[in-house]
């Protein structure tokens, strides 16, 4: 389920800090790692992913390249404050996408955001975003 | 169409024309200050600037710093993760110039380890006759710290646009660079 594309099941991206037409942030919820989204300069940077549903998330995975620092943050209902999920340093890969599967507690959230703290470069992407329900 | 930003850091000695220039700048030329007044702290200013034969943009936000030393630890901690930096000196002070090694490394100590593109400003080209830093003295420094040279003056309105407009092109160049870079990762 991992690697199922998010919008497949309704998922939709609500809000992006950074935006070039050739790459838009539906790209990180298409499943394809081919596609992605780029931030366009200067950290920290921010993107929220609703879902149609509360999801009880197990697993959040993330195809990248040049993230440093990552907070992962869910809310559980649209106007609800974001409670911190998990914070990772993600390895610099050379040449490569970062894959990182990262556990979490298993509890309902019908919004993810993500924010960017830093980065190994002054932009980095974000190719696919998944979840295990 | 995209709009990149970056955070462009000017820094240099007091009174060598950081605010003159970055006001030039982004009042389009309408506003040169005779009388100084000293920056305490940072003084943070946006500009847009479009990038030729495109429709894309780069979104300056310029951190003008104080010179006087006490400000400086206040300073380094407005700047956040800089992208592009300007060094300022003035063409009649070899002191101002030879500051600005140590100004540059201030910022770069703030970079984490990302690179950081720059320029080194020689301002006040106007008091050509009271000159103390020769251009090639100034150009072969620049060389070797891979930052851009260029001579200004705000009081003539010479050039002033010059720095940030190159700074916005090579953060733009970057980006597409790195664009490339990425798209082979997929
Ligand atoms: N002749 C001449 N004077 C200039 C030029 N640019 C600035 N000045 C003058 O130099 C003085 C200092 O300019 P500022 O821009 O305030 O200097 P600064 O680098 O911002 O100084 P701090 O904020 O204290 O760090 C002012 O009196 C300006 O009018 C120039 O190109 N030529
Ligand atoms: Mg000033």
């Amino acid at each position: 389920m991992l690697n199922t594309a998010l919008s497949s099941f309704g998922a939709q991206v609500v809000l992006v800090t950074s935006s070039d037409e050739n790459h838009p942030p539906e790209s990180m919820i298409d499943g394809n790692t081919e596609t992605f989204w780029l931030s366009t300069g200067m950290f920290p940077q921010e993107f929220i992913i609703r879902f149609p549903d509360n999801m009880k998330i197990s697993v959040i995975s993330i195809d990248s390249s040049n993230i440093k620092q990552l907070r992962i943050e869910k809310s559980t209902q649209e106007d609800e404050k974001f409670d911190l999920m998990a914070e990772k340093e993600f390895e610099h890969i050379e040449g490569g996408l970062q894959t990182n599967e990262i556990p979490v507690d298993g509890s309902n959230a019908t919004q993810l955001r993500f924010l960017i703290l830093s980065g190994y470069d002054h932009f980095v992407s974000v190719h696919r975003v998944g979840i295990q329900a | 169409m995209v709009k990149l930003r970056a955070r462009c850091i000017v820094v240099g000695d007091a009174a060598v024309g950081k605010s003159a220039l970055s006001h030039m700048f982004c009042s389009d030329g309408s506003h040169f200050q005779k009388n100084y007044s000293m920056t305490a702290g940072v003084e943070l200013l946006v500009k847009s600037v479009n990038i030729p034969e495109t429709s894309d943009s780069v979104e300056l936000y310029i951190f003008d710093s104080a010179g006087r030393e006490t400000f400086v630890e206040a300073c380094e901690k407005m700047w956040g993760q800089p992208s592009v930096v300007c060094v300022v000196f003035e063409i009649s002070s070899l002191d101002s110039f030879n500051s600005c090694s140590r100004w540059l490394e201030r910022v770069r100590a703030q970079c984490n380890g990302l690179q950081l593109l720059g320029v080194l400003v020689g301002n006040k080209s106007d008091l050509a006759s009271r000159r103390e830093v020769e251009t090639t003295v100034a150009q072969e420094w620049a060389q070797e710290q891979g930052l851009q040279y260029l001579e200004t003056s705000a009081k003539e309105m010479e050039s002033c646009d010059a720095p940030f407009l190159s700074l916005a092109q090579a953060f733009y160049a970057l980006y597409q660079d790195r664009r490339q870079m990425i798209q082979r990762l997929g």
